[in-house]
């Protein structure tokens, strides 16, 4: 049996299972919300399932009795019993099909009109019609047996076609049939072809029926069923027997007779009314014979079932609810093996129970070996042996049962979306990554739902249908990415469509009418806020009713169910661009990779995931970790890396005199990590392996220690803390400021880290008192030069260092060269011009806002900053190389009119760290605000996510997207279409310039011209001035 | 479990009797509901958690489940015990986390008539009389009975502490 069907048959019974429950709580409590909107999404999951598996029976049900549910969850109906019980009706028809679904993996034939109809009768407000129980009533209702559903137009009944039948004057003994005649030649053609198909056979069991009703010796057996019953039956018998499908036949054929006494006899006799009736439908005597035959398959399964009807079923023939009566009744057993041998579902609590149980083997496991190592006895050796690999195994797989890949989730969306793709005439393609990200099942069953109605939503409203997006210029697929991943202990789920977004405007009659908020309260909301009431219960914004969605269970359900695992959901949407769901799930239930550390006597776990690289570093090594004051730090290729030690950070080294013996450590081992964009080592005492752990949840008496994001239980059975590497970067932040009022700078660090402007910078001091300082993020290296390998040329010191010699530069004018000793040096390098910048003292690294207060008229000075509490004295490095390059810098000589527009917004793109790190404290000073971005694309990301600036400053030589394409991007579309754009390159030939300006920037500056840069700035913000 | 009702006119409604286990800490005795109790527990190997409060003595590793460790010598105000001496574990459960009760040793189970309970003195150390729900006079000494919810909710006192 196809998987997914399998898997609807498990879901639905026991959605159907528990609809039934609370339905009759319903009923006591006809005012619980909370149940109501449960029954609800329960049948309308139903009914959506059997949309996309094309059970067109069952979807007709199910969407009757939701229709009926609407309308009693939007109070235009009151709860009663008689809906209630219709409703129940609904249901139990629902599980028969099911039942027949099972056996036959077709859903079996039968007729809901009468059901559908009362429950239209009911949603219609007709509850006050008496209830029409009994379903023999439905006597005489235009059906059709064989198509299972009421007639359309232009369709015919049986009763009429009888008519026409009988009332057709003799033509049978002239006309041939061409059936029978081509069925002679084509003996390969199916009995079920021979028979003329299912129309032909539904005319034979229609005239069997009837005829059965009257027959002398069968008429007791037949005569009690109602004859859309009896129809069904012998239509439903026929068509298995004919398709050769025995089990499905055996199964019907033991429901064909309810009364008890029915043997061979009456079997016999029965074989001949159908054989009469075969022959009148103009059925070949051959093919007929052969039909009669396959009869006999059923033979014992008809008599043996009739022997075991007990009288008092036999008293209510009725009880096969419905005429769809092919399918099984409930409780019969059906032929084949039974789904739940294949695979059984056990409780998630069970599970857990088990696994307590085999952490506790494996802890006595471990026991025992202790103790056997002591005992040096060699007979307990083997055994115990085999129950620790046993144990191993069991612990494994028992973990196993718990873990399964997200990719088991989405199995069934790609099919979802074909589907919808073909009923709502779109093209839609479905992207997966990272379906191998490991979920804890339990978390797995509850997204499994919100998942899916979520990948429906945005097929059905987000995605435009083709034509739609050709005249909106996007391509005519419309794609829907589902992406799952890990992310600071969190598994992130992503589910990104390209359609058309959410409109706030549409949604604010709807979120007034429903009185989630007034007219004045959404004015003051963002467009953000406002899209977010999609999340509210009974919200839709689709404009009509459909049978995919747009009831408005989506969204609630969704973020209900997500909500119970203890996860969020977050969304962004832009209009005509698309929307993006991001769903976190907390990791407590996951398995993830953790790094076993060693800090003072105890383990820590370091999630794998935030770890970069592990560094080992000693005194002799070229990994040496050096201090500045106080503040230890790492050379790592080229760059700093600041440090942390985890005993310091777990406040275990409280003696303050101990600290400096605890850092001189021969060995230490540095696990560098990145949160965010943030990377730092944190310096630990020992490094053990990586062990696969599971994580749990803190208690919440511990929940405020931010350094741990869970607890785990190890192989050995310890309890050891799992670091969380955000903790520690907040709380390293947070030491290097003042300690009061901690809370308030928690969340400014986070605020700050979060918008990105926080920056490292280096403290030092040269010639003057005032301290100086210059962004980490420039400073290649620290080092101290000996001054006796420093030389003399044409007036310039200079060093030789690392091959080359290297110029090197005063920070300040009144500094001189030391007599002896070594100098400290900051080693700036862009490209290929590497210079010393000499130093009096390095004072330290701050984590601080380069908040340049004082703008300086100096050479040499951006400005000044307040660090550390002091005025701090920011240097311009562009000043320094130019002094040891005359060609890097093309200063250019005019310096009138660099005035800036107050306050301006910029957005500075540039693919290389050193000049966005050089440019930005000097366009910050000139007064500007400033936000940078390392390419084109992120550039664009920031203009399709709704950020505005006044003006974009871009260098042209970047990889991917270089700024010629990023300023036609930018002219072409979107909401930086008009904004002025100055390019900023060191291709400054007049046909680079030519090309900037067909690209559409409004101006070309040479890369290191400041002046020619600030000046363009502010004539370009000026131009945009008067035109606005 | 019974609760004992006190009414507003300070006398206890005599409902029977209510069965206790008695600890010990720092020579006082204690009372805790024997249906609050679920497990008594030798001395177990603690992992301890740096930056936690200090009564909190850290985590351990009960049948597959973590249970947070509380240190009831220094949550009650009282010294911490000699080094050398082993403490035994209650384990509680509050708000379906389960929490080990680091103690002196175990007593008995006592069953105790209400006509003996009595409210806290109003002189009782602030610490005690905030987790203790009153007294019961027995023969040779008193035995304040512990509110296992009240000792367990920290939000306040962690922050105190």
């Amino acid at each position: 049996m196809d998987d997914l069907l399998n898997e609807f048959l498990t879901e639905t019974n026991e959605a159907i299972d528990v609809v039934d429950v609370e339905l009759v709580k319903l009923e006591q409590e006809p005012n619980n919300k909370e149940v109501l909107d449960n029954i609800f999404r329960l049948v309308h999951t139903i009914k959506g399932t059997c949309g996309f598996l094309g059970l067109p029976r069952l979807e007709s049900v199910a969407h009757a009795s939701e229709n009926v549910l609407g309308k009693f969850r939007d109070g235009d109906l009151k709860v009663n019993e008689h809906a209630v019980t219709v409703i129940l009706e609904s249901l139990d028809q629902i599980k028969e099909i099911l039942a027949g679904l099972e056996a036959t993996e077709q859903e079996p034939a039968g007729d809901d009109t009468d059901l559908i109809g009362r429950l239209d009768a009911i949603a219609e407000g007709g509850d006050g019609s008496a209830p029409v129980r009994k379903p023999d009533v439905v006597d005489g209702e235009i059906i059709d047996p064989g198509l299972g559903r009421s007639l359309k137009a232009g369709e015919v009944s049986l009763e009429e076609l009888e008519a026409v039948f009988a009332n057709t004057p003799g033509p049978e003994a002239e006309t041939v049939d061409p059936e029978p005649a081509s069925a002679a030649m084509s003996a390969d053609v199916s009995l079920f072809d021979r028979m003329g198909g299912e129309d032909a056979i539904a005319v034979a069991s229609h005239l069997i029926g009837s005829r059965l009703a009257n027959h002398k010796e069968l008429g007791t057996f037949f005569g009690s069923v109602p004859a859309d019953q009896r129809k069904a039956k012998f239509m439903g018998l026929m068509l298995a027997l004919f398709k050769d499908d025995i089990d499905a036949a055996e199964n019907v054929g033991k429901l064909l007779v309810s009364e008890a006494g029915f043997g061979d006899d009456e079997f016999d006799a029965l074989m001949k009314v159908m054989t009469e009736t075969f022959t009148e439908c103009q059925v070949a005597e051959e093919v007929v014979n052969e039909a009669i035959m396959t009869f006999e398959l059923v033979r014992e399964a008809i008599t043996a079932s009739s022997n075991e009807v007990v009288p008092a079923v036999a008293d209510k023939p009725g009880e096969a609810t419905g005429p769809g009566a092919a399918a099984p009744v409930a409780g019969a057993p059906t032929g084949g093996p039974s789904r739940a041998t294949q695979s059984i579902r056990v409780s998630v609590d069970l599970l857990e129970d088990l696994m307590n149980m085999v952490s506790e083997l494996v802890l006595t496991r471990n026991q025992l070996l202790q103790i056997t190592r002591e005992m040096d006895n060699s007979e307990l050796a083997a055994p115990l042996q085999r129950l620790s690999q046993c144990t191993t195994e069991l612990q494994e797989n028992v973990m196993k049962t718990r873990m399964q890949p997200i990719g088991n989730a989405w199995a069934k969306l790609p099919r979802v979306v074909r589907d919808l793709t073909v009923e709502l005439d779109k093209k839609i393609e479905l992207e997966m990554v990272g379906s191998d990200t490991e979920l804890d099942r339990q978390v797995l069953e509850l997204i499994k739902d919100p998942l899916t109605h979520m990948v429906r939503n945005s097929a059905d409203h987000a995605i435009e249908s083709p034509a739609e997006r050709i005249a909106l210029g996007k391509t005519e697929h419309g794609t829907i990415t589902l992406k799952a991943y890990h992310e600071g202990g969190h598994i992130i789920l992503e589910i990104k469509d390209d359609g058309r977004g959410i409109d706030a405007q549409k949604l604010l009659p709807k979120i007034i009418e429903k009185g989630l908020a007034t007219a004045a309260e959404l004015a003051d909301m963002s467009e953000g806020q406002i899209q977010k009431f999609i999340f509210n219960p009974g919200f839709s914004t689709a404009e009509k009713v459909t049978s995919v969605s747009g009831r408005g269970v989506g969204m609630d359900v969704v973020r209900s169910n997500i909500e119970k695992i203890g996860g969020t959901i977050d969304m962004v949407s832009i209009v005509g661009k698309g929307s993006t769901f991001k769903i976190k799930i907390p990791l407590t239930l996951a398995i993830v990779a953790g790094l076993i550390v060693k800090a003072k006597d105890e383990r820590y776990a370091i999630p794998q995931i935030s770890v970069l690289e592990l560094v080992r570093a000693s005194a002799n090594s070229e990994h040496r970790i050096e201090n500045i004051k106080d503040t230890p730090v790492l050379r790592l290729r080229n760059r700093l890396l600041p440090l942390v030690y985890l005993n310091e950070i777990l406040g275990l080294n409280d003696d303050d005199d101990d600290d400096d013996d605890e850092r001189e450590k021969k060995d230490d081992f540095i696990v560098v990590s990145q949160v965010g964009p943030f990377t730092f080592g944190i310096v630990v005492d020992r490094v053990f392996d990586t062990e696969e752990i599971v994580v749990k949840p803190l208690a919440p008496i511990l929940k405020d220690i931010e350094i741990f994001s869970g607890n785990t239980i190890l192989g050995d059975g310890s309890v050891i803390m799992i670091l969380d590497p955000n903790g520690i970067a907040a709380l390293t932040s947070a030491d290097a400021s003042d300690h009061e009022d901690e809370e308030e700078q928690e969340r400014e660090v986070k605020r700050k880290a979060a918008s990105n402007t926080i920056e490292s910078v280096l403290v030092f001091t040269a010639g003057v008192e005032t301290p100086k300082a210059v962004p980490l993020g420039l400073v290649a290296r620290l080092e101290e030069i000996d001054v006796e390998d420093v030389e003399i040329s044409d007036g310039k010191y200079l060093v030789q260092y690392r091959e080359q010699l290297m110029p090197l530069i005063f920070a300040d004018p009144s500094m001189k060269m030391m007599e002896k000793g070594r100098q400290p040096v900051l080693v700036f390098t862009d490209r290929e011009y590497t210079m010393g910048l000499v130093v009096d003292t390095i004072r330290d690294i701050v984590e601080d806002e380069l908040d340049i207060k004082l703008a300086s008229e100096k050479p040499g000075v951006v400005g000044s900053a307040v660090i550390n509490g002091k005025a701090t004295e920011v240097i311009d490095v562009a000043h320094y190389l130019g002094l040891a390059f005359s060609d890097w810098l093309n200063s250019g000589d005019t310096n009138d009119a660099t005035a800036p527009t107050e306050g301006a917004h910029l957005l500075l793109v540039d693919d290389s760290d050193f000049f966005r790190n050089m440019l930005k404290p000097v366009l910050t000073v000139a007064g500007y605000d400033v936000v940078t971005v390392n390419s084109g694309a992120a550039a664009i990301a920031l203009r399709d996510d709704g950020h505005m600036f006044d003006l974009i400053v871009s260098d042209i030589e970047m990889p991917d997207m270089d700024g010629f394409e990023l300023a036609q991007n930018i002219r072409s579309e979107g909401i930086w279409q008009d904004l002025p754009l100055i390019a900023l390159s060191a291709l400054a030939s007049a046909r680079d310039i030519n090309r900037g300006h067909e690209a559409g920037f409004d101006d070309y500056v040479a890369k290191f011209d400041k002046e020619t840069l600030l000046r363009s700035l502010s004539q370009q913000l000026q131009i945009k001035g008067t035109a606005a | 479990m019974n609760d004992l009702i006190v009414r507003d006119d300070l006398s206890v409604v005599t409902t029977g009797s209510q069965d206790y286990v008695t600890i010990k800490l720092d020579g006082q005795s204690l009372g805790i509901p024997v249906l609050a109790v679920h497990d008594v527990l030798n001395a177990q190997q603690i992992t301890k958690i740096p930056r936690a409060p200090a009564w909190v003595s850290g985590v351990l590793n009960l049948r597959g489940r973590i249970v947070t460790a509380i240190n009831l010598r220094t949550r009650l105000g009282l010294p911490p015990l000699e080094d050398g001496k082993k403490s035994m574990s209650i384990v509680v459960e509050h708000g379906e986390e389960p929490y080990s009760l680091q103690i002196d040793s175990v007593g008995e189970v006592l069953s105790l008539d209400d006509q003996l309970f009595e409210r806290n003195p109003v002189t009782l150390d602030k610490k005690w009389r905030d987790v203790s729900r009153g007294i019961y006079r027995l023969e040779n000494e008193l035995l304040p009975i512990l509110d296992v919810d009240k000792l367990l909710t920290f939000d306040a006192e962690g922050k105190a502490a």
